[in-house]
């Protein structure tokens, strides 16, 4: 393995963006993310391969969260770090050498204003290497259903925070199932539970960002 | 511990309560644990991070706090709740229970403002997400202080008239329905505390808290009152456990 890629591994998993970002501590004053995946590309690296190591990357930190080693705050940093390797390698998604794993259509349900839950889950399953499409808030059934026409073989993710709004949710799965039934919906927010998203008729239920990545990984697996 | 009581009859029986930003007490390991870090876990990045955010508080916050104090009687055809003012609460044992010898209620909201939910909804369109999430984390940490300070307050104002008063309820918690809330907002005057309520059951700002607090000469505050509930994950009872743990020095 080249020590390059190498590095940008230790820079995603530890969430070191760039040179000037200060955190984390010891990695101060050193190339980021962002520095290394430029050398990278420069010295010829294929770009699969720098995408396979940020990958491989967020599934340690993502492990580390799964096992409470870290929490929130720590596997934002290493998603916004692999954020940044992806705007440079935007290019080689767009010329079709290095694939997504997928669209997630992403949203807080009609009724409903809460947003950050949903922004992180967002900020993490984009940096796991998906392409993002955020609805915003508030959003109407008639909204998905039509991002979901606009983007054939997308995953959904609806959100939620109060258990009236779950009631809105419901009817979303609903309808989104009734149309696209072969569309998969992934359900979120503190009154859900795995037993609420089943009831719902969703396809399955994630109590945060990590967990929501790996049901999707598993998707596509 | 001396709190002014400073609050102003503004309609019969309702109450504004001025309560200052520097009357919040914020517990960097309480926001921690909320995170998941236990005490002193914090990484020095994220508590550097919090430490500005609280600093740029006192600039970020619009505090609203009021109470309308209401008769609570107990329904004759009815066990499935209360009679507080004219409306019927339907509401768990576990919130009945508590209030039953209490024959008057303090039906109460606080709030924060928005400007702190306008701060992390702009962070997190910048791309700013870790800050974005420590800013809600605060905000909610500060409401829930705001609501802790506005129970003190009513306790201290009952206390003068020789009345205790119970822990609060708040719809949506110990299995109390959140869609109660129109109940409570259709007693309370229009636009009280600047807190508005959508037909969701949602309030704005979302960094508010509605609730109810019994008074009565026979009433009295339970610090334990979870164990009655059957609602393991609730994460209010988490944060509830570690704060009596930690601190007896609750004074109710
Ligand atoms: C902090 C908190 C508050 C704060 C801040 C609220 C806020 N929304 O900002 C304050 C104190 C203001 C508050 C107020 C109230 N709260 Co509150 N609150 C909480 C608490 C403890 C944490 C919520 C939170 O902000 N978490 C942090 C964020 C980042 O997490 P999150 O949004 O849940 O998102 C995460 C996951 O859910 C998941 N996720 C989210 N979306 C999605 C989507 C997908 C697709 C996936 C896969 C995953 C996913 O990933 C996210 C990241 O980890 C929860 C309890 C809990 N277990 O969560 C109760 C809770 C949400 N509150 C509740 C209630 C009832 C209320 C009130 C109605 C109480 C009242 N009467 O005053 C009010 C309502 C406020 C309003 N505006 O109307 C209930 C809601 C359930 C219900 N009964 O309807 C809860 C669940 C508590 C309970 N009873 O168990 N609350």
């Amino acid at each position: 393995m080249n020590e390059t890629v190498d590095a940008i591994g230790v820079c995603i998993e530890k969430g070191k963006v760039n040179k000037s970002s200060s955190y984390p501590i010891d990695l101060q004053g050193q190339d980021g993310a962002d520095e290394l995946t430029l050398q990278a590309l420069t010295q010829n690296i294929a770009p699969d391969e720098i995408l396979k190591t940020c990958n491989d990357a967020m599934q340690r930190i993502g492990d580390k969260f799964g096992r409470n080693e870290v929490f929130v705050p720590e596997l934002l940093m290493a998603a916004k770090a692999m954020n940044t390797v992806m705007v440079h390698l935007k290019p080689f998604f767009q010329a079709g050498s290095i694939k997504t794993k997928g669209k997630f259509i992403i949203g807080t349900v009609s009724g409903d204003l809460h947003d950050i839950g949903k922004n992180l889950v967002s900020m993490v399953v984009e940096g796991n290497g998906w392409e993002v499409i955020d609805l915003g808030v508030d959003v109407k059934t008639a909204k998905f259903l039509k991002a979901i026409s606009d983007n054939p073989n997308s995953f959904v993710g609806l959100s939620a925070l109060l258990t009236t709004t779950m009631a809105n949710m419901a009817s979303t799965v609903k309808e989104i199932k009734m149309e696209y039934p072969k569309t998969t919906v992934i359900v979120g927010g503190a009154p859900l539970s795995e037993e609420s998203a089943k009831i719902m008729g969703a396809d399955g239920y994630a109590a945060d960002p990590q967990s929501a990545v790996l049901f999707l990984n598993r998707k596509i697996a | 511990m001396h709190i002014e009581l400073s609050q102003f009859e503004i309609d019969e029986n309702t109450f504004e309560v001025t309560i200052n930003y520097s009357d919040i007490k914020f517990d960097k390991n309480d926001i921690g644990n909320t995170i998941g870090y236990s005490d002193g876990k914090l990484p020095p990045h994220f508590e550097e991070m919090i430490d500005q955010i609280i600093t740029r508080f006192p600039k970020k916050c619009n505090i609203n706090a009021g109470y309308r104090l209401l008769n609570l009687q107990h329904s004759t055809d009815r066990k499935d709740g209360l009679l507080i003012g004219n409306k019927f609460f339907q509401m768990d044992k576990i919130v009945t229970s508590q209030l039953k010898k209490a024959n008057k209620a303090a039906l109460f909201l606080c709030t924060i403002g928005n400007e702190m939910e306008l701060w992390a909804k702009d962070l997190s369109q910048k791309g700013d997400s870790v800050l974005a999430y420590l800013v809600d984390i605060v905000a909610s940490s500060a409401v829930e202080s705001i609501a802790d300070i506005l129970h003190n307050r009513i306790n201290q104002a009952a206390s003068k008239l020789g009345l205790n008063v119970t822990n609060r309820y708040s719809p949506g918690y110990c299995n109390w329905s959140v869609a109660e809330q129109q109940k409570l907002f259709s007693l309370l005057p229009n636009n009280f505390c600047n807190i508005s309520l959508s037909d969701s059951s949602l309030m704005k700002p979302i960094k508010s808290i509605s609730g109810i607090i019994g008074i009565g000469t026979k009433v009295k505050f339970s610090q334990y009152i979870c164990d009655r509930c059957g609602v393991n994950d609730c994460t209010h009872r988490v944060y509830l456990l570690s704060k009596a743990n930690k601190a007896n020095n609750i004074v109710l």
